[in-house]
């Protein structure tokens, strides 16, 4: 998780079943860039909070509530969740992304956090960069054009 | 009980070095029956490492590449990857279908399969060979296959079993075939259940 004041852009590279969480106070010109790679986290230790998506979010908004940031104008932009391989026979193998938007989409409902833009599912991995001046997050894909959102 | 490839003794990373230069050398020589032309490996390098490390050692996390995935179930299960470089996808088209590419875009039928069969051979040798040593029974199932990038390819297996571990067995060789030296890259993360298994069916596990 990277935090960002003023103005620059944070970037986290290649999301494939992962999950990258832009949270955005506009008034603070705030922004951290959160990369998520599992739904729950069940480590009996909990060496490594920001990997999973509910232990994750609390830390992200713990370090910008530190900052000031309030909850009520934070706003939060997802990407990611995509399924790189399709195994035939594989079980449960390649659902990562589906289970991580549905983790993510209840934590930040469960959070009362704001969510105004998501492009998350589908089968190609995503770069995404996020602009914490404007809020404004673009997504970089293999063989297609920038989306920005 | 391992809880972690960190944990692993020397004795027990040597073996899985010998594994991984076992199994490169026999993927070697099926790549030269298929191709009917010598291939040779130089002396492949056997690294458990962190998967962010893994990223930056097959080149980094942006960098487009084909990736075929297997997994396994039986006596060990997990997830096995092939890295596949154009340099060494090239060598086999110029070989079998007398053409070569430039990069992944617009990939044909048959470019696509040469490119699976490729990856299927190194994977089903290297497991082979490792069944084979330690009297395993080890199914695999069909060869899954995507070109995108690399680091989102490498987090399968990280996602997979990275609630269990942070770390996995990187294989890195170069075939040399025609004089001419191309990159391998076999990623191996089984689950820490089977790779303690593994190792005491081998006869290095102290536990």
């Amino acid at each position: 998780m990277k935090t960002l004041q003023g103005e620059g852009v944070l970037i986290t590279y290649a999301l494939g079943s992962c999950i990258g969480l832009c949270f955005h106070d506009p008034r603070l010109r705030l922004g951290a860039l959160l990369h998520i790679m599992l739904p729950l986290n069940m480590e009996t230790g909990r060496t490594h909070p920001l990997k999973y998506a509910d232990t994750g979010i609390k830390e992200t908004l713990k370090a910008l509530e530190a900052k000031g940031a309030s909850r009520a104008r934070m706003t939060v932009k997802i990407a990611g969740g995509a399924k790189m391989f399709e195994v035939s026979g594989g079980g449960g193998l390649g659902n990562i992304g589906q289970r991580n938007i549905e983790s993510v989409h209840a934590i930040l409902k469960r959070e009362n956090l704001h969510l105004i833009g998501e492009h998350t599912g589908g089968t190609v991995a995503r770069t995404l960069l996020f602009d914490v001046v404007s809020g404004q997050a673009c997504i970089r894909s293999y063989g297609q054009k920038d989306i920005i959102f | 009980m391992i809880k972690d490839y960190a944990q692993l003794s020397s004795m027990e990373i040597d073996t899985l070095r010998e594994i991984g230069s076992i199994g490169t050398g026999n993927a070697a020589t099926a790549l030269s029956q298929m191709m009917n032309r010598p291939v040779s490996i130089t002396l492949p390098e056997v690294r458990i490492m962190e998967y962010n490390e893994a990223i930056e050692w097959i080149g980094g996390p942006e960098e487009v590449t084909a990736g075929v995935l297997v997994k396994m179930s039986g006596d060990v299960g997990g997830i096995m990857l092939s890295v596949q470089k154009l340099e060494l996808v090239n060598v086999v088209l110029s070989t079998m279908l007398g053409e070569s590419i430039d990069s992944y875009e617009n990939l044909t039928e048959l470019e696509r399969s040469a490119m699976i069969e490729i990856g299927n051979i190194m994977i089903s040798t290297f497991i082979n060979a490792m069944s084979g040593l330690a009297d395993l029974d080890i199914k695999l199932t069909v060869p899954a296959f995507a070109v995108d990038m690399q680091g989102a390819i490498l987090t399968v297996p990280m996602a997979e079993y990275g609630g269990m571990s942070n770390y996995l067995m990187a294989i890195g060789g170069n075939f040399v075939c025609d004089g001419k030296e191309v990159p391998c890259h076999l990623l191996l993360s089984p689950d820490l259940r089977s790779l303690e298994f593994l190792l005491r069916k081998l006869g290095v596990s102290d536990v």
